[in-house]
């Protein structure tokens, strides 16, 4: 109960606070701006020569600001604002219009989403599992690992993304240029589609593999190392504590505590796309129309992106903070 | 007195630098010394001196580069062999307790598991934990189940000795038990090693820099320089009447409780720590005030001066 009280109540209004502030700061940033996008884009048209006849200016005005939301007082704008996002409305695209925010996202959200979080995760494990021996042994063929990874995380990443394009796309025409899936399929569940749109996954997601693993291979590998030579270990040791029973409860358990954590921060942050991946590879996740977006000052669909974007991030801190108590008994026991 | 423990001719090398520059620091140089059985063994000395190089060596956690460290009449790399054993026979205390304890794990976590690596109780292990934690001043109830983020600092330093006492150990390694404990607790834990002695037979090789509280609880002190060991004998002949330069230097340096006593003497260092390592002559040279050519060419002989072993050439002139 006294957890309850004491940790699990304040992280949830901790939660509550910090996302209604920043969906506030979302809805209020913009219009700190001193440009008027309506105004803005009246002008945009104009110079590109569109005639628009001075008495259908204001009424075109009118109906721009309807759609930006941008009717009344600011008030009443910050109200709407909040109407809108609970029954989950951003209004229509303007670089797709009619098309509404919620569709385009939903169309490019999966893409990202089973992208991201299948990288993210096995690129955890398979860093947290060889870190944490390489880490704890030193043996000849890790070094061998060690160097390979200290060589390939200086690398800029679109440069690599771009390295493995052209030898595994252009040279040995093994994967798919770009794309998630084949030009003229559409998305269907049967085996054929599935194999394909694997296929246009793979360079993605080696690469993003790659990059993952080798930095949190590299933190876990230190952290396991700074642990091994704390004194509890070798106090463990003088208590006869078998090797394996060091390797598992008194070293690597407590070298997950920080891998935990970053692995939960970084699951918040798939939901904003992997912008230069989705690019390299014209992937059709969510940073691509967030980029596109932006070059095409599509307001409501930044402001979309940007809250769907912000409350994944403090949700999974959420949820971190509720399972980190399994891992971590001093947290519970406060 | 039974010899328990001899160390002979120890001497441990380390190889510190990136692939193009690399640099051999001989963290312990030659080293020799005996602990009788229920007698407390002072190894004193500045940090980095080599005094937890030698108590790491001893517990086997460090491979030394040459020389030999017999324990009860066995060679540690015979004891190797099985390791428990010889565990349950030679326990460690370490720096700071805080670290001692694994942050998530409870306290009593470790206790149950020595008794049960070391098989020392099937049967009423808490009672005989119980029993040994009375004797350093704790009881299991104040232990159970808590973590050891719940116990103060002075708590933990009792109960990682209390822990180390369960395999009813002859050797006890304590690597600067007090250093981390306040100042209120510290003669109570040195105390404790005292009492430890009488009742149970135990030897101490106690690691400091304090050499107050060594000179209060130690039979023999080894004052240590570099990886040599610079002076030792009888804690009161090698304290009261410093024979090296640098064992003067360090009983001068314990500050008293008088606000009226200022510093008589400028101490210089010289060297960096590092430059004192690769010193081929004494290396105490730089900062020896008696310092003379010879210092700086020739390692100094040991010469055994009223029953105190003394590593300086000041000794070897008088003699001749």
């Amino acid at each position: 109960m006294n957890f309850v009280k004491g940790y699990l109540i304040p992280r949830l209004l901790q939660y509550v606070i910090v996302t209604f502030l920043g969906l506030t700061a979302i809805f209020f940033l913009p219009r700190l701006l001193p440009v008027d996008p309506i105004k803005q884009q009246l002008g945009q048209s104009q110079t590109f020569g569109v005639y628009i006849p001075p008495e259908q200016q204001d009424e075109m005005m009118r109906i721009l600001r309807q759609l930006y939301g941008l009717e009344g007082t600011l008030w009443e704008q910050y109200v709407n604002f909040w109407k809108r996002l609970f029954t989950g409305n951003f209004g229509p695209s303007f670089s797709r219009y009619p098309v509404p925010v919620v569709r385009v996202i939903a169309q490019a959200l999966p893409w990202t989403i089973a992208l991201l979080s299948f990288t993210t995760l096995l690129s955890w494990i398979v860093a947290v599992v060889v870190g944490g021996i390489v880490g704890y042994h030193r043996k000849s063929w890790m070094e061998a690992l060690d160097v390979f990874v200290m060589v390939v995380r200086p690398i800029p990443y679109y440069i690599m993304a771009l390295i493995c394009l052209i030898l595994f796309a252009y040279v040995f025409p093994i994967f798919p240029l770009s794309g998630g899936l084949g030009i003229g399929r559409t998305l269907k569940f049967d085996l054929e589609t599935i194999f394909n749109v694997l296929k246009h996954a793979f360079l993605p997601a080696l690469t993003l593999l790659i990059v993952g693993f080798s930095w949190q291979f590299q933190s876990m590998k230190l952290i396991v190392q700074g642990v091994k030579a704390e004194d509890h270990v070798w106090y463990a040791k003088t208590a006869g504590v078998e090797e394996r029973r060091i390797v598992f409860s008194h070293v690597v358990r407590n070298a997950m505590l920080p891998m935990i954590t970053q692995l939960g921060l970084q699951f918040g942050t798939i939901f904003g796309g992997a912008l230069v991946t989705e690019m390299v590879f014209a992937y059709p996740g969510i940073g691509w129309i967030l980029y596109d977006a932006i070059m095409k000052a599509d307001y409501n669909l930044i402001m979309g992106i940007m809250c769907i974007s912000l409350v994944a991030t403090t949700t999974s801190i959420l949820v971190l903070d509720f399972v980190y108590p399994l891992f971590d008994p001093r947290v519970r026991y406060r | 007195m039974e010899k328990l423990l001899e160390v002979k001719n120890l001497s441990k090398v380390f190889t510190v630098g990136t692939l193009l520059f690399r640099v051999k620091i001989t963290a312990v140089d030659n080293v020799s010394f005996q602990v009788g059985k229920g007698e407390i063994f002072t190894l004193a000395g500045e940090s980095g001196c080599g005094k937890t190089t030698t108590a790491r060596m001893i517990l086997g956690f460090e491979e030394p580069t040459a020389g030999e460290i017999i324990f009860e009449g066995k060679s540690v790399r015979e004891w190797k062999k099985n390791r428990r054993d010889f565990l349950k026979r030679v326990q460690a205390v370490f720096q700071n307790p805080f670290e001692s304890f694994n942050p998530l794990l409870t306290v009593d976590d470790i206790f149950f598991e020595t008794v049960r690596n070391h098989k020392i109780r099937t049967k009423g292990a808490e009672s005989y934990i119980d029993e040994i934690l009375k004797i350093v001043g704790l009881s299991f109830e104040e232990i159970r189940g808590r973590y050891p983020s719940e116990l103060s600092g002075g708590q933990l330093q009792r109960a990682s000795i209390a822990r180390a006492l369960l395999s009813e150990p002859s050797l006890l390694i304590a690597d600067e038990p007090v250093s981390m404990v306040d100042a209120s607790l510290r003669m109570s834990i040195v105390n404790l090693f005292g009492e430890l002695k009488q009742k149970m037979n135990l030897s101490v090789i106690y690691i400091t820099h304090d050499l107050a509280t060594a000179y209060y609880v130690s039979d023999k002190i080894a004052i240590m320089f570099k990886g040599n060991v610079v002076e030792m004998g009888p804690v009161e002949e090698v304290l009261t009447r410093s024979k090296h330069p640098y064992t003067r230097l360090l009983c001068e340096s314990i500050p008293e409780p008088d606000p009226e006593k200022r510093w008589e003497r400028e101490i210089s260092i010289a060297d960096t720590e590092y430059a004192e390592y690769l010193r081929t002559g004494c290396k105490f040279a730089g900062r020896c005030p008696e310092a003379q050519e010879i210092c700086r060419t020739v390692v100094p002989p040991e010469i055994s001066v009223d029953g105190v072993l003394v590593k300086c050439h000041i000794y070897g002139e008088k003699r001749g």
